[in-house]
């Protein structure tokens, strides 16, 4: 007798963990729809189908960016943000 | 500079190259470099990085032509949401929010004092890395109060990096909501980027019988060289009031 209950119990506990992770995977992604309806992943998506593979990886190696990337370590530091523009004319630093 | 190059490859996309005047094309094929390529290059390769690291990558792509959609909030928002989207658990402090704000006017969405919170909290715990692309295709009204809520987002949390493209016209707005903070480099296409590019377009030529050996390797020297020649003229251009002096 007690063999089938326990089992029922068990398979009642599934249910409800079953049951639990569904409605926390759904509060979250409604939380995260509610955060922003945009969807930057997708235009992401869209430009790296285009690109044209190793055009622009010179920027990667360039001391600009490693010393960027490479950050402070935690501390307030002078070059957290890494602006890239492009330059029509002349009077600007230009190719090297 | 902008017309000539523009001239060789049609039909371009958000070109980093050209004044701010210049009309933009959607959607169509791109130059050899544009904005939004140097900024997801810059994307993948640091989620490349992040994988083993423990940091959140965040990117957003400006685009005139949805000024409409982009608002302040729903831009910082979706910033916010690609750096907890990674996390095991949602932020109590976002849960919060959420609940509060779903009790008033039957759903309000996110108040942009309560993201730039969330955000410092949720970006003080790991390296983070966010990416905007063509902020200067970003609506006038809200530039200056982005620059300032990343400003704010900066101060309280040391371990964010940003990461921002855009034409040379907003640097200075860059410069003083960012009390000095940013590093400016120039992007420009370099030789071996154009000869990539136009290997690449070649391939694809719908036209092939047209196509033969000499005059492939003809595009590929005389277009990469024709640009080349552009910047030597602009750089000499430059030089030159110094050299008079």
């Amino acid at each position: 007798m007690s063999l089938p209950f326990s089992n029922n119990i068990n398979s009642l506990n599934t249910a409800i963990n079953v049951w639990n992770n569904c409605t926390i995977a759904d509060d979250r992604s409604q939380i995260l729809t509610w955060l922003s309806p945009l969807e930057p992943r997708l235009q992401h998506q869209d430009i790296q189908n285009r690109r044209v593979e190793n055009v622009g990886e010179w920027l990667l190696q360039t001391e600009e960016f490693k010393r960027w990337y490479a950050g402070n370590q935690g501390v307030e530091h002078d070059n957290a943000v890494l602006f890239c523009y492009g330059n029509p004319g002349v009077g600007k630093t230009y190719i090297r | 500079m902008q017309s000539c190059f523009a001239m060789e490859i049609q039909g371009s996309e958000r070109p980093i190259l050209g004044n701010k005047d210049e009309p933009r094309g959607i959607q169509g094929k791109g130059q050899a470099l544009t904005s939004c390529d140097v900024s997801s290059l810059v994307v993948d390769s640091l989620c490349d990085q992040a994988r083993g690291q423990n940091a959140a990558v965040a990117c957003f792509y400006f685009d005139f032509a949805a000024q409409k959609e982009q608002s302040l909030t729903s831009m910082l928002g979706s910033l916010l949401k690609q750096v907890v989207s990674g996390q095991r658990e949602m932020p109590e402090e976002i849960s919060k929010a959420y609940e509060d704000q779903k009790k008033v006017i039957g759903g309000r969405g996110p108040q942009l004092p309560d993201i730039v919170k969330m955000l410092q909290t949720s970006s003080s715990e790991k390296p983070t890395f966010i990416c905007i692309d063509a902020l200067d295709e970003c609506a006038a009204e809200y530039q200056v109060k982005l620059l300032d809520s990343l400003h704010q987002i900066l101060q309280k949390s040391p371990n964010v990096r940003i990461f921002v493209t855009g034409r040379p016209h907003i640097q200075a707005e860059i410069v003083k909501r960012l009390s000095g903070r940013a590093t400016a480099i120039t992007i420009t296409p370099r030789r071996g980027d154009v000869i990539r590019y136009l290997r690449a377009r070649l391939i694809e030529d719908t036209t092939p019988d047209a196509m033969d050996g000499s005059l492939e390797a003809a595009i590929l020297k005389k277009i990469p060289q024709d640009i080349s020649e552009m910047y030597v003229a602009a750089t000499t251009l430059r030089k030159l009031p110094q050299a008079i002096h």
